[in-house]
């Protein structure tokens, strides 16, 4: 039975007198990785964004309806709301401290002080990031040295360290070769066993290997969404029939 | 060929620009390092001015110390305000028109002459407030004068090298005020201490906000914050404008330069220290 954690009605989302969400009416299952595609500039990102309301932070203003588990978030504290729809940005932003004080800095700040406890915070969720093997002889190595891919799983594990429901994904391996990109989408496949994960990407080729949903965006509307094999090989609408035989071109 | 030549001459110009500024900076330095070494000795920095008139002999111990402890003590005060007007413009104002018209008063409050600042410290301290000419009432009009130099300086810091991990951290849930202090502030440490270097230095230079405010011409080392001060640029003032002693007041301006160095080397030696 499909069980939706997050129902999204009427979403708008205006900078100023710009408006770059139109209308959008979705909604998002449980423990499954929806790819949101479009063109550049449709409104992927700051529909990403809208959901934890960090568009907030540019400057944007929501209006419409965002419910998580049929409660809604438009009124909810942002240290809750945040605290259970991470999110991870294209470019990995590591904070100016080791790995070990990136995992454990919001933790700390949710008021966790036994050592143990955040010992095992970190250790936990940098396997479930697919980078423990890698740094666990050097936690307290500056993270900023770590390549930029292990930077991107570093990232995505210090969001898990807040227990989210949902993690939102902007283009995460943009900037990442083959072989980063494919540890991230396999990391991804594992996540969704405890998290639903909505990702943003450019790469089709991706959508088609991780996604279970494939949403298409233009202009800020939602113009369809599906499985990955209706959406890429019998779309409905025809702008995404162009967009996705431009793409393939 | 004619581009290549339009090339060279816009090498050739540059170059020439760069090495002027270079060879300017050097020739100061060096000329006021030779004139004021010759009387540079223990007693020129650890005793007070002497002689008849006063300042012929002796040294200017006093007012090393009254330079520094304004310098410092307006740049504690400059640092204070100028991070949280940073800090306010960078992460806090959401109103636009409010943070141009902040940004044009510190642009404009930065191109006000020191001598307007320190007649509008002197009439708002000394004749408004009723406080002594002393080293608080100079501390206050300087840090007026450093205020936009260091918050400007912060800001631009706190934009180039915070802003992607702020939102990053408020991603999270952190709350604004725990991520600036915990996470934007020990990250732009180096570069807040920087521009407080240039503030400390800058005020301790400034002849016209201390003259109106709270240096004079001979004092003890201050005892209290109420106390009337001696301060270097001042004393080198008095020295050349009233003809007591030329090779004094270079070495006055060698050791406030030297000072000067000193305070910006340490500041960016304490803003590096992690990175060491």
């Amino acid at each position: 039975m499909r069980e939706v954690v997050l129902k999204i009605e009427d979403l708008c989302v205006d900078y100023g007198k710009k408006s770059i969400l139109k209308n959008i009416n979705v909604t998002f299952e449980k423990n499954k990785i929806t790819a949101i595609i479009g063109p550049s500039g449709c409104g992927k990102s700051t529909f990403l964004k809208s959901l934890n309301k960090t568009v907030e932070e540019y400057g944007g203003k929501i209006s419409g309806s965002i419910s998580l588990n049929n409660n809604s978030i438009m009124n909810m504290p942002l240290e809750k709301l945040r605290n259970s729809i991470g999110m991870v940005f294209q470019t990995p932003v590591v904070f100016p401290f080791s790995i070990y004080k990136n995992m454990t800095f919001a933790p700390i700040y949710y008021g966790e002080k036994n050592k143990e406890k955040l010992n095992s915070i970190v250790v936990e969720n940098l396997k479930k990031a697919c980078l423990y093997e890698e740094v666990k002889s050097d936690l307290n190595m500056q993270a900023s040295k770590l390549s930029g891919g292990q930077q991107q799983r570093l990232v995505i594990a210090r969001c898990l360290t807040v227990n989210p429901e949902i993690i939102l994904l902007d283009e995460p391996c943009s900037a990442l070769d083959i072989k980063n990109t494919s540890h991230i989408e396999k990391m991804l496949l594992e996540l969704k066993n405890d998290y639903t994960i909505i990702i943003v990407t450019h790469n089709l080729a991706q959508a088609k290997r991780i996604a279970d949903y494939v949403m298409y965006m233009e202009e800020g509307t939602m113009v369809e969404m599906g499985n990955p094999d209706e959406i890429f090989n019998n779309p409905v609408d025809s702008r995404t029939k162009e967009y996705i035989l431009y793409m393939k071109n | 060929m004619k581009n290549k030549f339009q090339d060279n001459l816009f090498k050739l110009w540059v170059i020439i620009s760069g090495l002027t500024i270079l060879i300017v900076t050097i020739g100061i330095f060096s000329y006021l390092l030779y004139k004021g070494f010759k009387v540079i000795s223990t007693e020129f920095i650890f005793s007070s001015p002497k002689g008849v008139p006063l300042g012929t002999e002796g040294g200017i111990f006093p007012a090393i110390v009254g330079s520094l402890l304004s310098g410092l003590l307006s740049g504690l005060l400059g640092g204070i305000l100028g991070l949280c007007t940073a800090v306010y413009l960078v992460f806090y104002c959401e109103n636009l028109t409010i943070k141009i018209y902040i940004l044009q008063a510190l642009q404009c409050l930065a191109g006000i002459p020191s001598v307007v600042i320190g007649l509008f410290g002197y009439s708002l301290l000394i004749v408004g407030f009723g406080i002594n000419k002393s080293l608080l009432s100079a501390s206050i009009t300087l840090t007026i004068m450093i205020i936009p130099f260091i918050s400007i300086r912060i800001k631009k810091a706190l934009e180039e090298t915070s802003k992607d991990q702020y939102i990053c951290s408020l991603s999270l849930g952190i709350s604004k005020s725990y991520t600036i202090v915990r996470l934007v502030i020990p990250n732009a440490f180096k570069y807040i201490m920087t521009s407080l270097g240039i503030g400390i230095a800058f005020s301790m230079g400034a002849t016209a906000p201390v003259m109106f405010t709270g240096a004079v011409i001979s004092s003890g080392i201050p005892s209290k914050l109420t106390d009337p001060f001696m301060s270097l640029p001042y004393h080198l003032y008095i020295l050349v404008n009233e003809g007591l002693s030329v090779d004094m007041a270079y070495g006055t301006a060698f050791v406030l330069i030297v000072i000067v160095l000193l305070i910006n080397l340490i500041c960016h030696l304490v803003g590096n220290y992690e990175d060491m």
